[in-house]
């Protein structure tokens, strides 16, 4: 029954309808549109192709560089901090202790919530001039930061919130941690190695292959940030955490340059693909598989 | 043939099934009879179990005919053939009740409900599952599962019994219970089954009938004593029969109309053989199973001796194993009487039951028969 | 559980030390992670003059003014609106997420599909292509389709398995099945719709949960893409009300919002209480089984 090709494509049909029609279709004209000045409020028929004009026009853009540097900023601060701490985190929940499933729910509550817009509402009031944080400095005797308002500070806001939202990666990670066999850290401690070196010998070694699904996902997510800085800080001030997200939607949404906002997808696009490409060509140096996986084959 | 009276339940004609341009079966061609429990045999891989899938109909041959009950059906749906599979892990519905993993077949027929329910309680009652029907299979022992993994396939009354090893998740001592109660059951249904398994015990106790796998290709087909009797060649030989026949290789010196005669390490040993044919000087293998190499008695010169290398007591029963003297190759094993005086090292001269003694050409084919064996004819099998 | 004996070496306590350690790190971070929560809650249950004036979260004198004037919200319409408005996007998105992922994850984990490791690659790819890329043309096309301001391009892709994650999720599970279970169906008579449908949807209904649940936050959670399509305010979902709310009344009600906000995230608390091994197991699928 398996072996039925026609079968077989029956049910991938779908994916493949759905593939063509919203992403391989708009992926293309992305591209197209970006090598145009279409605007929003115009019929496409009336935008002139401009050639790589979008391209070089962004040398000149202040903006596009300065947000740029804000989404550099972003992903290199949240994604190394964020997968430190979850695995951390991680390597300290996987002990046998009493209550150990509530830490874990408290931690991992944040990443499912952690998206909304509630809870960025929640973050602008936190970080606001009477919110929680300068409330807290203030009854230690600490006068307030105007968090929001000034360009570090904001940026240190809205990567506070990415952080807070460490629980997902922490979960993967504790997944991979109880997957390693208990016997090796018997041997290792009757081989004498120290804790400390248990943990660079061999924890982290038969981790890589769970670090590097974090790292993808983490560098993925990170570059695509709309939310939190959107609604917390609206990408202010003076642009501080303006990531290239919000620019795409502005210059599309608000400004109505569609090339313009094309050409910016895909340069995040690009962007994205060489991390994604340089972490997988380099998975072969760092991620150590200890079983051979599961060739890509199913039925007969 | 439809219309006429069908003797054979299944016939295979010259099938053939290669997956990714690899042959694994290669040209097999096979009668089972009405009411007969035929097992596949072999070791892994052999393609017994794919030959099992092609009569289910999970795969399709690549060339040749399957018929059941007189139609063909070399490319019917698995459910229109008129097969139940009993699977080796059992394969029950995890989500299902075992009184729903019986019927489902019969639900997805579309029979009316008070005949499932009828049916089904037959069948448990019949399997001893009654108590067992509301429960889920995560709930049930090994041996309860397999009952109802036989139960589900008896519900459907079908022409023929598929098993794809269905004991080799069970352990050593349940084995043997189930063994005999599919024995039991097969009796009782007077059904046709083909029964697959790698162990050879279960072969040669549960079968009217073997069919030796080897490669893709049958080895020997026939009554599981025939086999003992009379293997074809040195595969089977080696495969029927535990511990396995020794095999001594040697030089024919001559061979007469009533015994061939054989240069060994240790001297001329003539084998009695009726009318079989060897050329003088021609390499040869002489099998000689466990059970017929004894230990001389004093006084009796024997016609091997060798060393006593080791010594395995299993209580009723004890395998010694020797080093025959000049012979190249692994030692010989003797089944001995549990209380048999025999000890490490021990020099030990050795008798055989020459006319128990099997001959192999050079090509591993038998070289006449057994005189002990050559007029007892066990069930229809023949040597192919 | 451990204890502690002094007149053996300081080996003995190492336990101790280590349970006491871990304990100590992990209520710590605990509590800077929930708090926001907690104050959030808490201030939802304040008055305004109260959450100004203190960083505990349980409040002096509760009161529900927060709820019962921030559930009438700014504008015409209750908050009951935007309730349902997410609602009704919601449910029928994760509806078809659930049943396009698995009658493609089907055809993947199962079936000699011509160009299947072509096809695979690309659903693997739509999961790290950035969205934005593809928002605009979306957009215009949707625009074309005459589907602005209606949800139709909040969940309408979703039926063709646009989610390649979850498809993903689902493959792995159904690859761990024995495939004789499904083969013992065939020989009881199935169609490979009726083994899917009747045998492999039941056995992995915990992935079927857990894409189901993913889809729900996710969705609750989606906010662009409401924010692109929808114009009309009678259409939005709570998630643009509380935007829009914030803009028009942040100075002065923070407790209505705050209550507003805990109203918005309390289906997925509740569901994440409710669930949480669905969301570990969906999540680790991927990554550790992969």
């Amino acid at each position: 029954m398996y072996n039925n090709k026609l079968i077989g494509s029956l049910y991938v049909t779908p994916f493949v309808i759905g593939f063509l029609l919203f992403t391989a279709f708009p992926f293309v004209a992305s591209f197209i549109l970006s090598l145009t000045d279409a605007r929003l409020q115009d019929q496409l028929g009336a935008a002139q192709f401009t050639g790589v004009a979008n391209y070089t026009g962004m040398v000149a853009d202040s903006t596009f560089q300065k947000s740029l540097g804000v989404t550099f900023a972003y992903v290199f601060i949240t994604v190394p901090l964020k997968l430190a701490f979850a695995l951390f985190i991680a390597v300290v929940l996987n002990f046998k202790l009493r209550g150990i499933g509530l830490f874990r729910t408290a931690f991992y509550l944040p990443s499912i919530l952690g998206g909304s817009v509630a809870i960025a509402v929640v973050w602008r009031f936190v970080f606001a001039g009477d919110g929680l944080i300068n409330q807290g400095l203030g009854s230690l005797g600490i006068g307030g930061v105007n968090w929001l308002g000034e360009p570090t500070t904001a940026m240190f806001s809205i990567v506070l919130l990415r952080l807070w939202q460490f629980g997902s990666a922490m979960v993967v990670f504790l997944a991979g941690l109880k997957a390693i066999p208990e016997d090796l850290y018997e041997a290792a401690d009757l081989d004498g190695a120290s804790r400390m070196k248990q943990f660079w010998m061999i924890t982290l070694p038969l981790l890589t292959p769970v670090l590097f699904f974090n790292f993808i996902m983490q560098i993925v997510q990170a570059f695509q940030e709309f939310n939190g800085p959107y609604i917390i800080t609206a990408g202010g001030p003076l642009k501080s955490s303006y990531l290239l997200p919000l620019m795409i939607y502005e210059e599309a949404f608000k400004y109505f340059n569609l090339g313009y906002s094309s050409a910016l997808s895909w340069v995040l696009f690009i962007i994205i693909a060489i991390f994604t490409a340089v972490a997988f060509w380099s998975q072969k140096h760092w991620v150590f598989y200890a079983q051979d996986r599961g060739d890509d084959k199913g039925g007969h | 043939m439809r219309g006429n009276v069908v003797t054979n339940s299944v016939k295979l004609t010259d099938v053939k099934k290669s997956f990714n341009g690899h042959d694994v079966i290669k040209g097999v061609s096979l009668d089972v009879q009405k009411g007969e429990m035929v097992v596949f045999v072999g070791p892994s891989g052999c393609g017994k179990s794919t030959l099992l899938r092609l009569i289910a109909g999970l795969d399709t041959p690549t060339s040749g005919q399957i018929e059941i009950a007189g139609n063909d059906v070399t490319y019917a749906h698995p459910s229109k053939r008129g097969v139940a599979m009993v699977f080796q892990s059992y394969a029950l519905y995890p989500h299902m009740t075992v009184a729903d993993n019986i019927a489902f077949a019969l639900k997805i027929q579309g029979l009316p409900k008070a005949e499932i329910d009828a049916k089904v309680r037959d069948v448990a009652e019949v399997l001893q599952l009654t108590h067992l029907l509301k429960r889920r299979p995560k709930a049930l022992s090994g041996g309860q599962r397999q009952r109802v993994a036989i139960g589900r396939a008896i519900v459907r009354e079908p022409d023929v019994f598929l098993f794809d090893e269905p004991l080799s998740n069970l352990d050593a001592s349940l084995r043997g219970q189930m063994r005999v109660e599919i024995a039991r059951l097969h009796t009782k249904l007077n059904a046709t089954s083909v029964y697959v398994t790698h162990d050879q015990v279960e072969a040669m106790t549960l079968a009217d009938k073997i069919v030796v796998l080897n490669a893709g290709r049958i080895e020997q087909i026939g009554a599981p004593m025939e086999l003992y009797r009379k293997p074809a060649n040195l595969f089977v030989a080696g495969f029927i029969g535990s511990p396995r026949m020794n095999i001594l290789g040697a030089k024919v010196r001559s061979s007469s109309g009533e015994a061939v005669t054989l240069d060994t390490p240790q001297g001329v040993l003539a084998i009695p053989r009726t009318g079989a044919q060897a050329a003088t000087g021609a390499s040869i293998s002489l099998g000689i199973r466990p059970e017929n190499l004894h230990v001389a008695a004093a006084g009796e010169e024997g016609h091997l001796s060798g060393y006593v290398i080791l010594i395995e007591r299993l209580g009723g029963e004890t395998f010694a194993y020797v080093t025959l003297k000049g012979f190249d190759g692994e030692p010989v094993i003797l089944k001995l009487d549990g209380e048999a005086q025999v000890h490490n090292h021990q020099e030990v001269r050795l008798t055989v039951d020459l006319n128990r003694a099997h001959l192999f050409d050079e090509a591993g084919l038998a070289v006449g028969v057994s005189p002990d064996f050559a007029d007892k004819t066990d069930g229809s099998g023949h040597v192919q | 559980m451990v204890t502690a004996t002094i007149d053996t070496g300081w080996r003995k306590h190492l336990p101790v030390l280590n349970a006491f350690l871990r304990y100590g790190i992990l209520i710590l971070v605990g509590f800077v992670m929930i708090y926001p929560l907690l104050w959030m809650i808490g201030g939802a249950f304040k008055n305004n003059a109260e959450i100004f004036s203190s960083i505990g979260f349980i409040p002096k004198a509760p009161t529900t003014d927060g709820f019962v004037n921030g559930w009438k919200t700014s504008t015409e319409y209750s908050f009951a609106t935007y309730l349902l408005n997410t609602m009704k996007i919601v449910i029928p998105k994760v509806i078809v997420t659930v049943i396009s992922s698995v009658v493609v994850a089907y055809g993947f984990a199962r079936f000699a599909i011509p160009g299947r490791k072509w096809l695979f690659a690309l659903l693997m790819a739509t999961v790290l292509l950035p969205k934005s890329v593809l928002l605009i043309p979306q957009y215009l096309m949707f625009r074309e389709f005459g589907w602005l301001d209606t949800y139709l391009p909040l969940y309408a892709p979703q039926a063709f398995a646009t989610e390649g994650f979850f498809v993903f999720m689902i493959i792995q599970f159904m690859r761990t099945l024995p495939l004789d279970m499904e083969e013992a169906a065939v020989m009881d008579g199935c169609n490979s719709f009726q083994v899917l449908t009747l045998i492999v949807c039941p056995v992995i209904l915990p992935a079927i949960i857990s894409v189901a649940l993913f889809q729900f936050m996710w969705s609750m959670n989606d906010f662009l893409q409401p924010l692109i399509y929808l114009s009309s305010v009678e259409k939005y979902p709570v998630a643009l009300a509380l935007k829009m709310s914030i803009d028009v009344t942040e100075a002065t009600s923070w407790n209505e919002i705050l209550a507003m906000s805990t109203i918005a995230i309390a289906p997925s608390l509740i569901l994440f209480f409710a669930a949480q091994k669905y969301f570990v197991e969906g999540l680790t699928s991927g990554a550790v089984k992969g």
